[in-house]
């Protein structure tokens, strides 16, 4: 049931496990670069990149190079310190919230125990959401030390959007959490060994999904850089490194919100038809989950326009919240029914 | 590794609390509140409290103080005035204010010291709760949500009561100012594209709650 490790692992296994999940999500983020832009150029009949390497499959590669050996530079209204620190907050934040997600069970590795994830908290969800609310300090001091407009309208955006959207979010993960009776993500996983939460939960699962596109800032909730209003929101006056540093936390956050989906709503590393493959089977079976997760969000930014500012904020007080909420309620009261 | 994360944390936590006093510029005091506020989660952590620990975060550095650096950074800037009041140079108010500060502060102050001789210097020699992984031990949310169910029920309740108040009167008080349709002498001028246009089009007029035909 719950993962028999977790405290209790060696330090060095801890140290190897911290260094492979940074490595595999500092790989994981070119890739969803590079598949967001073919995607996005199939979808609008053009190619995409096409010219670095087969396929333009270097491309990924070309951009990191050139955004690192830009020049670093910033607008003399700007806020030195703040300046600085702002995009290592939204990256810190961001690989933090990675750790928690779930790749496989416990395994024996040459007879060592050891869980395929970072940690499992006993707060489960709640570990995420601390880090998302932080994640939010990255975006306002951004765009507030900035000391431009534009900067400043996407960084007051951003902190409504998501502080609204957090409520839905979190609401819509509390009847899985009431189904599931427990909050350690491996608990949840091994918990959906019957059914998908996807299936109960199809609500939850769509409340979620919505709240996470607007957490993540992504299209059509992307308002915090509207580019056709605010040229490119919070982050305009950031160049070389430090953009750099905010596009990586921007995709290394939706593939966390990727791995959360999969790991609460579509069973994590579980095989439907009670296909039981080896262990080392379950990291590609979450990787590939999170995948069609990922190609959601860009097919998604492809399809729908971006929404008016009201409109956002009316949809997530006045449709999603109360969903959500209602949503919690009949969970609890079917719950307490058929125990 | 306990004893250096709690000195720096510790350290954190003072810090924090002594620049939001000191700092001038309230922006500035915003951020020493939140890192306080963290700091304080680390030490929750350190005694074994995850619960508390994530919904210290989650809350107040998370939404509450988000809400305290969004008025701030609309309104910034206020900072000398603060300033001036204290010194009752705009106006007579100076020496009340100080007065009052003072008797808060020294209320503050009897409180924490009445908390701390009643029951926290008998913690200081001994261990805190000792670790143990699962579903119902100390500091986990099953273990807090039992007791906020049972044994705190009422208080619990009726702080969520208090907090249901002091939303709705928030609410009421915001209603009290006009709209923007009320002033806007454009407000009720119908043009025959309103009546082409479906309703929920999604029109900048539409936004600030004109008339949508």
């Amino acid at each position: 049931m719950i993962a028999t490790v977790g405290y209790f692992e060696p330090w060095w296994i801890q140290i190897i496990k911290a260094i492979v999940i940074f490595a595999v999500g500092l790989q994981l983020v070119p890739v969803v670069l590079l598949a967001e832009r073919k995607l996005l150029g199939r979808f609008q009949s053009r190619y995409g990149p096409n010219r670095v390497g087969p396929y333009g499959a270097m491309q990924p590669l070309a951009d990191i190079l050139k955004l690192l050996t830009k020049e670093q530079f910033r607008p003399t209204t700007s806020i030195g310190f703040l300046f600085a620190l702002a995009p290592i907050i939204s990256i810190l934040t961001a690989v933090a919230a990675f750790a928690i997600i779930p790749f496989g069970n416990t395994q024996d590795i040459f007879g060592t125990k050891v869980g395929l994830y970072g940690i499992d908290v006993s707060i489960g969800p709640l570990y995420v959401f601390a880090f998302g609310g932080v994640a939010f300090y990255g975006i306002m001091l951004g765009g507030w030390s900035s000391g431009s407009k534009y900067s400043f309208l996407g960084a007051m955006r951003g902190a409504a959007q998501l502080i609204s959207y957090e409520v839905s979010q979190g609401l819509a993960l509390v009847g899985v959490v009431i189904t599931a009776q427990t909050l350690s993500l491996t608990g949840i996983v091994t918990a959906q060994k019957g059914m998908w939460y996807v299936v109960p939960q199809l609500f939850g699962f769509l409340i979620f999904l919505v709240a996470s596109f607007a957490e993540t800032n992504r299209a059509p909730f992307d308002l915090t850089e509207a580019d056709a209003e605010l040229v490119g929101g919070y982050n305009t006056e950031f160049g070389g490194g430090r953009f750099a540093s905010y596009y990586f936390a921007e995709y290394l956050n939706v593939i966390v919100v990727s791995g959360i989906v999969t790991t609460v709503f579509l069973g994590g590393w579980l095989l439907p038809f009670g296909i039981h493959p080896p262990g080392w089977v379950d990291p590609f079976v979450v990787l590939f989950k999170m995948s069609l997760i990922t190609f959601l969000f860009i097919w998604v930014r492809a399809t729908l326009p971006r929404l008016r500012y009201d409109q956002l904020m009316s949809f997530g007080w006045k449709v999603l919240l109360p969903l959500a909420t209602l949503n919690t309620l009949i969970t609890a009261i079917v719950v307490v029914a058929t125990h | 590794m306990s004893a250096v994360l709690f000195f720096i944390a510790a350290i954190g936590a003072i810090t924090g609390a002594v620049g939001v006093v000191v700092l001038r510029n309230p922006f500035y005091s915003v951020l020493a509140l939140v890192g306080h506020l963290v700091s304080l989660s680390v030490l929750f952590l350190l005694l074994r409290a995850e619960f508390v620990a994530a919904v210290q975060v989650v809350v107040y550095a998370g939404a509450v103080m988000v809400l305290y650096v969004f008025v701030v950074a609309y309104v910034g800037g206020e900072g000398e005035r603060i300033g001036e009041r204290l010194h009752g140079t705009a106006s007579g108010t100076g020496a009340a204010l100080r007065l009052g500060g003072a008797v808060l502060g020294g209320a503050v102050l009897v409180e924490l010291l009445i908390a701390l001789l009643g029951t926290g210097l008998e913690a200081v020699d001994s261990y805190g709760a000792g670790y143990s992984p699962g579903p119902r031990t100390y500091g986990t949310p099953a273990y807090i949500g039992k007791l906020l169910l049972t044994r705190f029920l009422l208080a619990f309740e009726v702080a969520s009561f208090l907090l249901l108040i002091a939303a709705v009167g928030a609410v009421v008080l915001a209603r009290r100012r006009g709209g923007l349709g009320e002033e806007d002498p454009d407000a009720d001028r119908f043009t025959p594209l309103d009546l082409l246009r479906p309703p929920g089009s999604g029109t900048t007029a539409e936004g600030v709650g004109r008339r949508t035909g």
